[in-house]
């Protein structure tokens, strides 16, 4: 039961003390694909969807 | 395409809809006749009513429809699914009118009380729940659904998921509206500021919404384009999050199942907290995530020109979706919440600036190369200027949300204000352009009947606008200051009555505000009638867009 207990208390602690880093890298991780030099042509073409569909 | 006639039979969702339906009408006959209060048995035979109605248009439909189901293409290009983007676009309109008049009545209840008639049905109290709900779930409901089912078809090219299931949404939704607009008249709330529904409403939008759900995410789990266009995720975000929401801030005990009163599960100060994560979230999902994604397909379509930068359109969306959920303990400043929660409210309330002023960058400079067309196209106009009101009165939020500031303004007219520049400014001239744009598109017209009135409608809703925000601006603060104000002997200067009777000038300046966006929306209803009634018809593609039935 102890051991069960603290299990859960780890677990807990873990996600409220990282969730802030972990938050924070996925954004980063988003803000870089979203910037990475590569994907701009694919992103210039998505921003033309709403004109060349019919 | 191999049109084989195959022998007609109900498909499983005819099928278990009309036996859904069917159960659904005995089991509301048996709660009327077992009601414990008169609301409760209004609303069951309400129910019953249409249960009745809709296991006859489902059988109705199947008799009138042929052998097989509309096909998802035609000649290898989409059939798309127009009928309940129609339906629930002509409901916009109609709530929108509702909203509007019953904001104009209570804004002049305020400044002459007497036109509260002195019956129960007619007080402020209820009548302004009507009012918040009609325009902001009846009227905003609407324009997000019907642009939502319509935006995700063109930019997925494939037809909307479902066969009833869009028709189920788009009714089921108005239906829900129709239980919570005549529950306030009738005094059933729950007295939690727009989550105002009893619990049988509660559980029946929680089953058309989760359907709103699927269908969109059928969609797009079916479309012919790679990418997901960056207002499907506007969408997506706000059909998620209301759902999770909604079964946040409502779970609650019925006193009785035959009966509308109920109490919530929380209490106390997590019951305020859980009501304004609820609540300042369903400004950020419905209010501004939704039409955001009116936003980047309305304004590239009007104006011609594509996304100004896409990839400031990614990073915004994700930035709002981690720093919005995190705001509503501004709602709960100097209150029993803890000093640490409000804090951190004010400071994510502070952060969200960034994002939101991300979004408005992106639409206004969508307009480079395009911005003559402002002078010669009044919908475009509409649009853009609503996005300027987006960016004023997110500017104006994260003020209001530092606590000095909001002990200033807080439970004064100042949130009026505010409120009412998001919701007139942003999300009515944003819904009122996407509405200009879609209509002539839905019903096949060249283009509107008159662009005229619609600068009409422009300037005169303007006018609008500026009355009602500047007279609650003066009113709030002058509210606020007097409340504070002391005598150098320490008494309160003024007694609360004299604060409400320094109100009168502006309040009846805000209901002139009122009555002008009123006239806008009347001119408005009378020039889309009249596009779809006597404007000229597009020129036929060779695949014609046919509506479903």
């Amino acid at each position: 039961m102890k051991a069960i207990l603290t299990v859960q208390n780890i677990t807990s602690d873990f996600v409220t003390s990282f969730w802030t880093p972990l938050f924070v890298a996925i954004f980063v991780a988003i803000v870089t694909y979203a910037l990475w030099p590569r994907n701009k042509a694919a992103f210039d073409e998505a921003a033309r969807m709403p004109l060349r569909e019919e | 395409m191999n049109q084989s006639q195959t022998a007609k039979s109900m498909t499983h969702g005819e099928a278990g809809l009309a036996v859904f339906f069917a159960a659904s009408a005995f089991l509301c006959l048996f709660a009327a006749g077992k009601a414990l209060d008169t609301a409760f048995a209004f609303h069951a035979s309400l129910a019953c009513a249409a249960s009745l109605w809709a296991v006859f248009a489902i059988v109705n439909r199947y008799y009138d429809r042929p052998a097989t189901l509309p096909p998802r293409e035609i000649n290898g290009r989409p059939n798309y699914n127009i009928g309940p983007v129609k339906f629930s676009a002509v409901m916009a309109m109609f709530w929108g009118i509702a909203g509007f008049a019953v904001g104009l009545l209570i804004a002049s209840q305020l400044a002459w009380p007497a036109l509260n008639f002195d019956l129960p049905w007619t007080s402020f109290g209820r009548l302004r729940p009507l009012h918040t709900s009609a325009v902001i779930f009846a009227f905003g409901g609407n324009v997000l659904i019907a642009t939502s089912f319509y935006v995700v078809q063109k930019t997925c090219r494939t037809r909307l998921a479902g066969d009833l299931a869009p028709w189920f949404v788009v009714i089921g939704y108005n239906f829900f509206i129709l239980i919570a607009g005549t529950g306030y008249l009738l005094g059933v709330t729950q007295s939690k500021e727009y989550a105002e529904p009893e619990w049988y409403a509660d559980l029946w939008l929680t089953i058309v919404w989760v359907t709103y759900l699927l269908v969109f995410l059928m969609t797009i789990i079916k479309r012919k384009e790679p990418h997901i266009f960056v207002a499907n995720w506007f969408y997506l975000a706000f059909i998620v999050t209301i759902a999770v929401l909604h079964l946040g801030n409502n779970p609650a005990l019925p006193v009785s199942v035959w009966g509308s009163k109920s109490y919530i599960a929380w209490g106390g100060v997590q019951d305020a907290m859980f009501q304004w994560w609820y609540g300042h979230n369903a400004v950020g999902f419905f209010l501004t995530a939704g039409f955001l994604a009116i936003m980047y397909y309305f304004i590239p379509k009007r104006a011609e020109r594509p996304v100004y930068s896409y990839r400031l359109s990614i990073i915004h969306f994700w930035a709002i979706i981690f720093l919005y959920i995190w705001a509503g303990p501004h709602h709960l400043h100097y209150t029993a919440l803890p000093d640490w929660a409000q804090t951190l409210g004010m400071t994510f309330s502070i952060m969200l600036w960034m994002p939101s002023w991300g979004g408005m960058i992106n639409g206004l400079m969508t307009l480079s190369g395009a911005w003559d067309k402002l002078r010669t196209d009044p919908v475009l106009r509409m649009l853009v200027v609503s996005v300027a009101f987006y960016g004023m009165a997110t500017f104006e939020g994260p003020l209001m949300s530092i606590k000095v500031v909001n002990s200033l303004s807080h439970y004064t007219d100042w949130t009026i204000g505010h409120v009412h520049s998001g919701a007139l400014g942003w999300v009515g001239f944003v819904s009122f352009g996407a509405l200009y744009c879609l209509i002539p598109w839905l019903w096949d017209r060249k283009g509107l009947y008159s662009l005229k009135l619609v600068n009409w409608h422009f300037w005169i809703a303007t006018i609008g606008i500026v009355l009602y925000i500047s007279s609650m601006w003066v009113s709030g603060i002058l509210q606020g200051l007097m409340w504070r104000a002391y005598t150098s002997l320490g008494f309160l200067e003024y007694s609360f009555i004299e604060s409400v009777e320094a109100m009168h000038p502006f309040y009846a300046i805000r209901a002139a505000g009122g009555a002008l966006f009123l006239i806008g929306a009347l001119i408005m209803a009378y020039n889309l009638w009249m596009t779809v009634r006597v404007g000229e018809a597009e020129a036929q593609s060779p695949v014609a867009l046919q509506p479903a039935e």
